[in-house]
């Protein structure tokens, strides 16, 4: 099957390996990604405070090229997602919002219709992938490997756009399970915003949140923290590696775990590529 | 009948050294507070919690189910008994503040945190008929702006949920700001009390929200804090305040996303907290693990027509944060075109539709454009 890639700033540019790792994870799984090229940042939940409307119209011309495809959408950042899901939200809901940004896409000649599904990597691999097929394609299982599941908020808030049950998610420990991972989903700091977003506005807010989620991983001897959200795994890596005396705790992005587990090198999943390193 | 089991959190603080918890049998039915009234009823009658109207308007029965906030009158029962499969739910008091006893919270701080941020009318002379006799008017088109804020009924969910309260103990709190903005947007409040609030509310953390959404999620009556937080941000920049590290930020997003389509992660450190050598640490840090990093995005396919766009919808605002800095921007094209040796437009032209491999692309694109 194909379904429309929406890549945001994490899967390309300097990322652009991340990129090459989640298409290789998914040829596996018999998904073809489709590249959404003409797709622009989605504003990262930050142009809203220039103009809310600008997001609208942003992320609206990103769905709308999907549409443009005749194809579903696969949104692999929890901000991403959050922030298109809330603009469809937005538009489905409110006819009036819904016409006057196609006046704006006209002049692109791209409509907004409403058609395209929306899905986030953990719903795609739950919902279509299944965790069937993906315990099929493991070769390499990561067994005896202690694995922290870490969700990041933007796929569980608000419960409107949430693609797994907010107060009790289960999608991220069984894909990690059918990875063959030791999955250690009891620790204190689960539920704990990675604090990403705000390292431009309040940086120490970032490091303190960093430093009790890490600490909270190690304290139930977990190997690696396990994320579906890139910029959650940018937190515990780079900015991790920016801590006065970092906790040292290796982190991975969701789809280099399945990399590994599928059998691609170190180097081809992406895990080689980390400021902390991983043990693998 | 079907029963689960409450673990709930009991604290006198005349009697008992540390809190503990007590299990209770209650029946799976009704509502959350239909459990607490059961068994003050016919369990212990020396359970203590709040709750008043039992119809989620006065906001008092918040409590927290296994770690998540929860209007304890608007929560069934058997939908808590299914998310978490019929294992015992922990009931306990608010995060963030002082226990009284039980499931009793003190909200004297929050409160008080909140006053700070001024979240009244302070009358304007020239809206406000000064004779009390006469209406003071609002128009439907003026109740659209807050008509969600004014549902708040201080139950505190937010602010127990808050990821900022929780790593900044001066942060307001969520309701705080959603009730600031409610005067903040009102016509009829003076000028000068709108400057006080924004400063007020900058001193109170404006920029410390982690925009996790939580508070979205928790809130019963649907406001929705961290978008008035965002709409704060933007009024505190279009009243000058753009020296703040977040409004830099926010800058960098206006203008990048204008001119390539992306923002650049690599440039954020430099243009935000003047770090000029992050750029080259970056790079030799990928470098050295073999993988080529790009320095400037690549614009994007179709760019033209959307910057077309961008700026239609920022010209037709009448709110906007800041206007496009297209000095930058040129700053921004010519970055872009050193680095693939052509023009935005030649970029987009020749170099899109190529096959997409990271490892050696940059080098690859290049070559494609005739530079080096």
């Amino acid at each position: 099957m194909k379904i429309g890639f929406y890549q945001g700033c994490c899967f390309q540019g300097q990322d652009a390996h991340m990129f090459d790792t989640m298409r290789k994870v998914f040829e596996k799984l018999g998904v073809e990604l489709e590249l959404l090229e003409e797709t622009t940042c989605c504003g990262g939940n930050t142009i809203e405070e220039e103009e809310r409307e600008l997001s609208y119209a942003i992320n609206l011309r990103n769905i709308a090229l999907s549409e443009a495809k005749g194809l579903d959408m696969l949104i692999s950042c929890n901000t991403c997602y959050m922030v298109i899901a809330k603009a469809k939200l937005a538009a489905d809901k409110n006819k009036k919002l819904k016409e006057k940004m196609n006046r704006l896409l006209k002049a692109e000649g791209l409509e907004y219709k409403g058609s395209a599904k929306i899905y986030h990597l953990l719903d795609f691999l739950r919902d279509v992938v299944g965790y069937e097929k993906i315990r099929e394609a493991v070769v390499n299982p990561l067994t005896g490997v202690k694995v922290v599941p870490y969700y990041g908020c933007h796929v569980l808030y608000p419960k409107e756009i949430a693609v797994d049950n907010s107060d009790n998610p289960s999608s991220l420990e069984e894909i990690l399970k059918a990875l063959g991972a030791e999955v250690v989903s009891d620790y204190e700091c689960k539920d704990v915003c990675c604090g990403y977003h705000s390292f431009y506005t309040d940086k120490n807010m970032t490091l303190r949140k960093l430093d009790r989620i890490l600490n909270s991983v190690k304290e139930v001897s977990g190997d690696i923290i396990a994320t579906p959200c890139p910029l959650c795994f940018k937190a515990f890596d780079i900015y991790q590696a920016k801590m006065e005396s970092p906790p040292n705790v290796p982190s991975a992005f969701l789809t280099e775990l399945m990399a590994y587990a599928f059998g691609l090198s170190r180097e081809e999943s992406g895990l080689k590529y980390h400021l902390i390193k991983v043990p693998v | 009948m079907e029963t689960v089991t409450l673990k709930i959190f009991r604290y006198d603080p005349d009697k008992d050294n540390v809190p503990y918890y007590k299990d209770y049998e209650v029946p799976v039915e009704g509502t959350l507070l239909n459990a607490l009234l059961y068994i003050k009823d016919n369990l212990d009658p020396t359970l203590s919690f709040r709750a008043f109207c039992r119809s989620e308007v006065c906001g008092s029965c918040a409590v927290r189910v296994n770690g998540k906030t929860k209007l304890a009158c608007k929560t069934p029962m058997r939908e808590l008994y299914e998310i978490w499969k019929g294992k015992p739910l922990k009931v306990e008091p608010l995060n963030h503040m002082k226990v009284i006893k039980d499931l009793v919270t003190d909200i004297d701080e929050p409160v008080e945190k909140m006053k700070t941020l001024m979240p009244w009318l302070v009358p304007d002379p020239s809206v406000v008929p000064s004779d009390p006799m006469h209406e003071s008017i609002i128009y439907p088109e003026e109740m659209e702006l807050y008509k969600d804020q004014i549902h708040c009924m201080l139950c505190f969910s937010c602010y127990s949920a808050c990821e900022a309260v929780e790593d900044n103990e001066r942060y307001r709190g969520p309701f705080a700001f959603s009730r600031a903005y409610r005067f903040q947007v009102d016509r009829r409040d003076i000028e000068t009390a709108k400057d006080r609030r924004i400063r007020y509310a900058i001193s109170g953390g404006l920029w410390s929200c982690v925009q996790c959404q939580k508070c979205l999620h928790v809130c019963p009556k649907g406001v929705k804090p961290a978008e008035d937080i965002q709409n704060l941000r933007r009024r505190s920049i279009r009243k000058g305040f753009t020296d703040k590290p977040g409004a830099k930020k926010l800058k960098h997003y206006v203008d990048w996303i204008y001119a390539t389509g992306q923002i650049n992660r690599l440039y954020l450190p430099a243009e935000v907290y003047g770090d000029s050598e992050a750029v080259e640490v970056l790079k030799s840090a990928y470098k050295s693990m073999g993988a080529e990093v790009w320095e400037v995005p690549k614009p994007v396919k179709g760019l033209l027509k959307f910057r077309d766009t961008y700026l239609e919808v920022l010209s037709k605002s009448e709110e906007k944060a800041m206007n496009i800095d297209f000095s930058h921007v040129r700053e921004i094209d010519r970055l872009v075109s050193d680095f693939f040796k052509a023009d935005v437009c030649t970029i987009l032209d020749r170099a899109l539709s190529k096959s997409y491999e990271s490892k050696g692309l940059v080098d690859r694109l290049k070559s494609l454009l005739g530079g080096n």
